[in-house]
């Protein structure tokens, strides 16, 4: 900061550094609250059976059962269940990435009539509830025989989403025009000049459209629950389902296959963080 | 120099100008390129969206159960058995209760821990990157944990209270289901925290350094510059977090405790939801697929999408007495 700093008296500089400390105590006790429940999981999936079933409750497991682990993975069929959430959530995140490209850079760097009002449109449409279309669209579906199959999530994919196309018309329309005037004199077509030209500009915006896809799909509940069934569906309906021994419910080996569950996400999460925040940001920050 | 080019209408070649000023409008490729990139939406949007809504405004005037053919148009039957069916009003208040409490808290506890956050203080990177972690947690996985942590018997929260001395507290079900699906919403309220923490970053500190030389405190900063800078995003999130908030479905499903006992199962089935958890689309789904009245959901469907607009047109009223906008809201052009 360059600005001089107003006067500040001693009494003045204790209190704030006071505050400050109460600040940093607050912060730590909300900061454990927000941990709580993903700190609980992981020492659950550590709990033994007889321990996990216990009201003598302990933070801490008294033995480490790693075995739980090993468990949640062969229970069930996990392998399967992964291979479908990845298919899909990657099926859905290329194709939206690449239509919504299409369909921002529509927006940001061509004209037509009624351009305006669409994009107004489409901005609309976000906030038609979800839920509304998704139940008809699996009436339709079944009707056309696309149910417990990957074909809605390819069509959902081909659509793009007002979303992503929201993200890739701002990064669009960032750039400066005389890129795509240069490659007009030289007769490059508009498909090559958005494919070659201006597609290589707006790298990390691909990244945040292709994981805020990805970990969308990976989280997603109700779709999968309602248009897949059985052992065709995906690792979150699984966890939802749980697991059981002879009708007995397992908690501890639940808790282990969440942790697996979750990891993906979080690890992303945690390489990506950037991506995560700019989508956000950018949505909130237009109105 | 720039050379900014035009197509010739009448060739089609491109023309050349030398130092044409910017912003005024010229053609220079057919418009249907335009249709042509934006086609993947238009189409999407009336086969996915258009299609689906209007079909579900044709099942809703009919009796369809969703696997016979047989079925008879039933005029707006459904419509008047919604509005005389206690379970719809009793959901539909649940609903407005859950969205009263919850919306509220949520953008008041986002805007606080974000005010929190802005201030040039050690560690905030870690504070800000715990807060917003829930937020990106899967839903099924945030129920699960939640049902670990507030179990009544083997729960980390009634360990901690039979620590202190107290009575185990039945969490998961009536009528503590309730406090559970609105704490379940609060802890993702880290989203949000990052929108306003971007949004508080914005403001210019020159603007607050000139009011606090003039004599305004903390408080009167925060209520004449940072909150109405604010306005917009605030707005735009209250409208997001209404429309998530009264079509909540999942959380509930997930909530409900398994027939069996234990974390899991039972989550696609309506039936178990709690009283207190019984939202509006709980029923909802619960119509189709618990009871495969198809028509009827699907005219609860549209009853809460024209719930839904009236309560966005009331709030987006509003918004012209409270929201402030300081610049152009339309940022098209650059």
């Amino acid at each position: 900061m360059t600005t001089p700093k107003l006067t500040l008296s001693n009494r003045d500089a204790l209190g704030a550094r006071r505050g400050r400390r109460l600040m940093y105590a607050a912060l730590v006790l909300l900061a454990l609250v927000f941990l709580a429940p993903l700190v609980w999981n992981a020492l659950y999936a550590l709990k033994s059976r007889s321990e996990s079933a216990s009201t003598d409750v302990h933070v801490l497991p008294q033995s480490a059962e790693w075995g739980n682990f090993h468990r949640a993975l062969t229970m069930i069929d996990f392998g399967r269940y992964t291979v479908t959430t990845f298919m899909l959530a990657g099926i859905f995140a290329l194709l939206v990435t690449a239509s919504s490209a299409l369909v921002g850079f529509g927006f940001a760097r061509l004209r037509g009539r009624g351009r305006k009002p669409l994009f107004t449109l489409m901005l609309a449409t976000t906030m038609v509830p979800q839920i509304l279309t998704v139940i008809p669209t699996y009436v339709i579906f079944s009707k056309l025989g696309l149910v417990n199959t990957y074909w809605p999530w390819v069509l959902w994919g081909l659509a793009a989403s007002p979303f992503h196309v929201f993200l890739f018309r701002q990064a669009f329309a960032g750039l400066p025009r005389e890129l795509e005037e240069a490659a007009i004199l030289d007769g490059c077509g508009y498909f090559r000049i958005f494919w070659q030209i201006l597609l290589p500009l707006v790298r990390p915006v691909i990244a945040t459209s292709i994981i805020l896809a990805f970990t969308f799909v990976w989280g997603d509940f109700i779709t999968p629950a309602i248009f897949l069934n059985g052992d065709n569906t995906t690792l979150g309906v699984a966890m939802a389902a749980g697991y059981t021994d002879g009708g007995i419910t397992l908690n501890n080996v639940l808790a282990a296959g969440t942790v697996f569950y979750v990891l993906p996400v979080l690890v992303l999460f945690f390489v990506a963080q950037r991506s995560f925040t700019r989508g956000v940001a950018t949505s909130g920050l237009k109105g | 120099m720039t050379l900014l080019t035009r197509q010739d209408p009448a060739t089609g070649h491109p023309v050349a100008r030398a130092g044409r000023p910017r912003g005024r409008r010229w053609k220079r490729y057919p418009t249907w390129k335009f249709y042509a990139f934006v086609s993947p939406w238009v189409i999407g949007c009336l086969a996915l969206t258009a299609v689906p809504m209007g079909y579900a405004l044709l099942l809703s005037f009919t009796d369809f159960d969703g696997l016979s053919g047989n079925w008879r148009w039933v005029g707006l039957d459904n419509y008047t058995t919604a509005f005389h069916d206690p379970v719809v009003w009793a959901s539909l208040r649940r609903t407005g209760l859950y969205a009263l409490i919850a919306v509220p808290l949520s953008l008041a506890g986002g805007l606080g821990l974000a005010l929190l956050l802005n201030q040039r203080l050690r560690a905030m990177g870690v504070f800000r990157t715990i807060f917003y972690l829930p937020s990106v947690v899967p839903v099924v996985a945030t129920a699960l944990m939640f049902k670990l942590v507030f179990d009544r018997d083997t729960g980390l929260v009634n360990g901690i209270l039979a620590w202190v001395g107290i009575d185990a507290v039945p969490w998961l079900i009536d009528p503590h289901a309730f406090t559970i699906l609105i704490m379940l919403s609060l802890w993702g309220l880290g989203g949000g925290m990052v929108i306003f923490l971007a949004g508080l970053q914005a403001i210019p500190a020159e603007l607050l350094e000139a009011a606090s030389v003039d004599g305004a405190g903390p408080l009167r900063r925060f209520w004449h510059i940072t909150l109405p800078v604010l306005s917009p995003m605030i707005f735009f999130q209250l409208v997001l977090t209404l429309i998530t908030t009264l079509q909540t479905l999942v959380q509930p499903l997930l909530l409900a405790p398994a027939v069996s006992g234990g974390a899991g199962g039972g989550a696609t089935d309506a039936t178990h939801v709690q009283q207190g958890d019984f939202l509006y689309m709980v029923n909802v789904y619960a119509q189709f697929f618990s009871y495969q009245k198809y028509g009827y959901g699907a005219a609860l469907l549209w009853i809460l999408f024209l719930v839904i607009l009236a309560v966005t047109a009331v709030v987006l009223r509003s918004s012209t007495s409270w929201v402030h906008y300081e610049v152009d809201q339309d940022g098209s052009e650059q």
